[in-house]
């Protein structure tokens, strides 16, 4: 799965071979499902979102500019496929807005407290969340963010230090609450 | 809170297996597009007919807010609901959780999709263990509040037994890949236990003549229109009425029995038009992986098995557009019988000589069709279709809601962005003047009638025709004389809770038309992309299929699936009786169980009637003779084709690992055997009167066996289906 053989293969599909084209998604529907899923927190979701993602791809993929690794450039597709939907879904339904939060793992083996630091990272504005996956979940540097979320180094650098700021609030309320309760 | 810890959570947060299917469809549609963005190149058309944005309706059903369920008034399952809804209601109070009405309505409860997959195994055991427990917990109190009658109180212990039971069986390790996703909803307990009920109501009760509707007409109307009405909170039962009926949604079907074992010595023949509908399956796999049971009348086996594709012999010239295939095995449902197996498949146009295509689009705006399974999907759906039309061919819009109206004059498919522009504007609200808009569109056809070309009219609707004429038969004629002006027409079908397959079936049958049921874009895809030539260029039409049994080498034949597709004996040779249309490269397949002379007989032999004891004739070497007849598109007489059924076995069925097989005959293709398979999970559906004790795990390794190429994974879908309706089966354990 060399970067190299991605751009071979984004060359071909851009050329129009619609072998190389399928070779490349099935290559990585994984990796799209995984941001995907790390995004919304829940499979059926992540599954549309990794579908209109794919679709989407079809016509992007001129667009791709050889930049940036093939993946990183996944990523702001996925995530922007994503935002689009749960803007165009709240067009449709306002009910479902609070249905759209994070909902975590549905495994018991993670712990509460991770759960529930999940659950915030879920309720954070959408770009916030972006941020901390885009450079906690996936260890990018800023700079890679930035580039994924189409805005600048330091409004990445902002984007963090305003979701740690609710993250820390959020802790040290919870550590309140225990002392009290 | 440190970096490393944000970290830790962030990587430790699992992310699920991949859904292969799911990648499959990703895949699909994801080439489907790129192959529409090259088309687009090549013609400089810049965007617009992307697929971007058009939706599944998958996710979108599945959260539906609880709050908007509705109550529905009507028979006794209803009111058990009622009751139910009090019990729990009361329930929530004391915990003092009140974000939840746990208002599911049987109907309702087909709303709710269940994502079958994601039930990881851990975390479905842990849920369900606590759904038993609650259970458990609580059944006392919930049996003091249900003992509002006699009868209701019997019957609610047996409805709570059965996902009682069902919950521990979750529960057991080996039971890791239980799809049902019920258990793992992360809903509190009382709303899972409503759902469980509900779907165990679904099937304990016997389908009764009641699905038809036990709605007023105006209530229809009233739901019909607006998604989100709600219906005010329900506390009080209804009188119960003396039999137990139920309502099971709005989704109206014909309703007709399986074809019984007909005795040869009394009815010889057996006759029947062909049905390349596919529409059956799409909405029975809809509401299988919604987690419920369809109701007996919505499974058609044939449409079952004609849903897929199968590679049978194509015929020698093209002066005969198809031949058929006959094939005789041992039948896996009863030992003893005999399968003849019947496969046709229509020769294909290749692109290059396809001819030229005159479209109406006939579609529905109203009110009901304001769903993102049903307006979006159908917007979607047809640009699709525009991809795989010629620049030449014509298009034209026409959309029914409170009026009729003509929303795009015939416009070439070159001017693609001019149809795409028209699609978009198109808004859903109002009344459904159905027969008006058909009227219209029909109107529309012949104005722009081209004698070289297929004129269609494609009618996109969930069949909820409520003003104007509303009665079937009505429009059954009215699109019958219009059959005889050469206009073809095909029915798409969409949503559900609503849906009035009757409606469709009827036109589709009676106006030279095909019906198929769109439930996902995938869907859409199949349909009108990967057999838009069959879907829009018929090969033949009015084709008959009649066999004549022999007396002397066979004993009774039941014909499986095409209940609804009966024709009398003299039909056949009378070419005003209107039948089946078959599309180029269509496959269609009909299966008859026989029972040879001296084999297992279900019916027991008459003392009274002269032994038939003839003398052995040449035929004897044959089971029957089967006869088909067809006219060419645009002919009014029809050919007929022929040919013997001999009386041996010319492939051998599937036969499992356990059994001992000796090879008295070649391997069925792959084919036959996943066509049987598809046969058998049609007739369980239908309540297995016919299966033998052939099980659901025998249809799996039968069908897994025949998967074949399976390029498109329909039929690894068809296996998953199998599965999950064993699961669904197996929750309540009395089957009616």
């Amino acid at each position: 799965m060399s970067a190299e053989c991605d751009s071979e293969l984004v060359k071909k599909a851009t050329g129009g071979d619609a072998r190389a084209f399928e070779a490349l998604v099935n290559r990585h529907y994984a990796t799209m499902f995984k941001m995907a899923f790390k995004w919304c927190g829940n499979r059926a979701d992540a599954e549309d979102i990794t579908q209109n993602a794919c679709i989407k791809l079809a016509r992007a993929l001129k667009t791709y500019e050889h930049k940036a690794a093939f993946t990183t450039w996944l990523y702001r597709l996925v995530i922007n496929t994503a935002i689009d939907m749960k803007r165009h879904e709240k067009r449709h339904d306002h009910a479902q807005a609070e249905m759209d939060e994070m909902q975590g793992s549905d495994s018991p083996e993670a712990s509460l407290y991770a759960k529930e630091i999940l659950k915030e990272i879920g309720r954070l504005p959408e770009k916030e969340k972006t941020a901390i996956l885009l450079v906690f979940g996936e260890g990018m540097n800023h700079a890679e963010a930035a580039y994924v979320m189409e805005v600048k180094e330091s409004t990445v650098s902002w984007y963090i230090h305003e979701a740690r700021k609710k993250l820390d609030q959020f802790n040290s309320h919870q550590n309140k609450e225990r002392h009290h309760g | 809170m440190d970096e490393g810890q944000l970290k830790k959570i962030l990587n430790d947060a699992p992310v699920p297996p991949v859904d292969e299917n799911a990648q499959k469809i990703a895949v699909n549609l994801a080439l489907a597009e790129f192959a529409a963005a090259q088309a687009d190149e090549r013609n400089n058309i810049s965007q617009g007919s992307s697929l971007w944005g058009r939706l599944t309706g998958r996710s979108h059903m599945k959260r539906r807010d609880p709050m908007k369920k509705k109550i529905v008034y009507g028979g006794m399952a209803t009111a058990m609901v009622a009751v139910l809804a009090v019990g729990v209601t009361f329930q929530q109070g004391l915990m003092g959780t009140t974000s939840m009405t746990p208002q599911a309505s049987i109907n309702q409860m087909q709303f709710i999709e269940f994502d079958r997959s994601q039930t990881a195994g851990a975390s479905a055991r842990v849920e369900s263990d606590q759904l038993a427990a609650a259970m458990h917990g609580r059944a006392s109190e919930q049996q003091v509040i249900a003992s509002v009658d006699e009868k209701p109180l019997e019957r609610w212990r047996k409805i709570q037994d059965a996902p009682r039971q069902a919950a521990n069986e979750a529960s057991a390790p080996q039971r890791a890949d239980v799809p049902d996703a019920r258990l793992a909803l992360p809903e509190s307990v009382p709303v899972q236990e409503m759902e469980m009920a509900d779907a165990a109501m679904n099937r304990a009760a016997p389908v009764a003549p009641a699905m038809k509707m036990a709605m007023t007409e105006e209530k229809r109307k009233a739901e019909g229109v607006v998604g989100s009405y709600t219906a005010p909170y329900v506390v009080q039962p209804e009188p119960m009425p003396q039999d137990l009926h139920k309502d099971v949604g709005r989704d109206k079907f014909e309703d007709f029995e399986e074809n019984p074992i007909k005795l040869v010595q009394q009815e010889p023949v057996s006759t029947f038009s062909i049905d390349v509908d596919t529409s059956s399956y799409a909405f029975l796999r809809k509401q299988i992986n919604a987690g419920v049971l369809p109701q007996k009348d919505a499974v058609r086996v044939e449409e079952m098995i004609n849903y897929f594709d199968y590679d049978y012999a194509l015929p020698d010239d093209k002066a005969q557009p198809f031949k058929p295939s006959v094939t005789v095995l041992d039948s896996p449902w009863h030992e003893g019988r005999k399968l003849v197996h019947i496969g046709i498949k229509g020769y294909d146009i290749p692109k290059t000589e396809s001819p030229r295509s005159n479209l109406v689009f006939l579609l529905d705006t109203s009110g009901s069709m304001n769903e993102p399974d049903k307006l979006p999907l159908l917007i979607s759906s047809l640009k699709l279709l525009l991809d795989s039309l010629k620049p030449d061919d014509t298009v034209a819009i026409v959309t029914y809601a409170g009026s009729a109206g003509t929303v795009l004059e015939p416009t070439k498919a070159a001017e693609k962005a001019k149809i795409i522009a028209a699609l978009e504007n198109l808004n859903a609200g109002g009344s459904t003047a159905g027969a008006e808009g058909i009227r219209q569109a029909y109107t529309l056809a012949e104005a722009g009638f081209d004698k070289e070309a297929v004129n269609r009219v494609i009618l996109a609707t969930d069949g909820d025709f409520n003003v104007g004429i509303t009665n079937p038969e009505e429009l059954q004629d009215f699109v019958e004389r219009k059959r005889e002006s050469g206009i073809f027409l095909s029915v798409f079908g969409f949503g559900q809770g609503n849906y009035n397959d009757q409606m469709m079936q009827a036109l589709a049958q009676n106006g030279n038309g095909v019906a198929a049921y769109i439930d996902t874009l995938n869907e859409a895809r199949k349909v009108l992309v990967e057999e838009s030539s069959s879907t829009l260029f018929p090969i033949a039409k009015d084709v008959k299929i009649q066999v004549e049994f022999n007396p002397t080498t066979v004993a009774e034949y039941r014909l499986v699936g095409y209940e609804t597709r009966k024709l009398n004996r003299e039909d056949f040779n009378n070419d005003k009786v209107d039948a089946g249309d078959i599309g180029a490269g269509h496959t269609v397949t009909a299966i008859y169980e026989i029972t040879p002379v001296g084999g297992p007989l279900a019916v027991d032999g008459s003392r009274y009637a002269a032994k038939s004891e003839a003398s052995v004739k040449p035929e004897s070497g044959e089971y029957g003779f089967l006869k088909l007849r067809y006219k060419l598109p645009d002919q009014d007489t029809s050919k007929l084709i022929e040919t013997p059924i001999i009386a041996q076995d010319t492939a051998q069925t599937y036969c499992g690992p356990a059994q001992d097989c000796e090879p008295s005959a070649p391997y069925a293709s792959d084919d036959v055997r996943f066509s049987i398979a598809v046969a058998s999970f049609g007739q369980m559906l239908k309540g297995s009167k016919y299966t033998g004790k052939m099980s659901y795990d025998d249809m799996i390794a039968m069908a897994q066996d025949a998967k074949a190429s399976d390029e498109f994974g329909y039929r690894a879908e068809f296996i998953n289906l199998v599965r999950l309706a064993k699961t669904a089966a197996a929750l309540p354990a009395n089957r009616p």
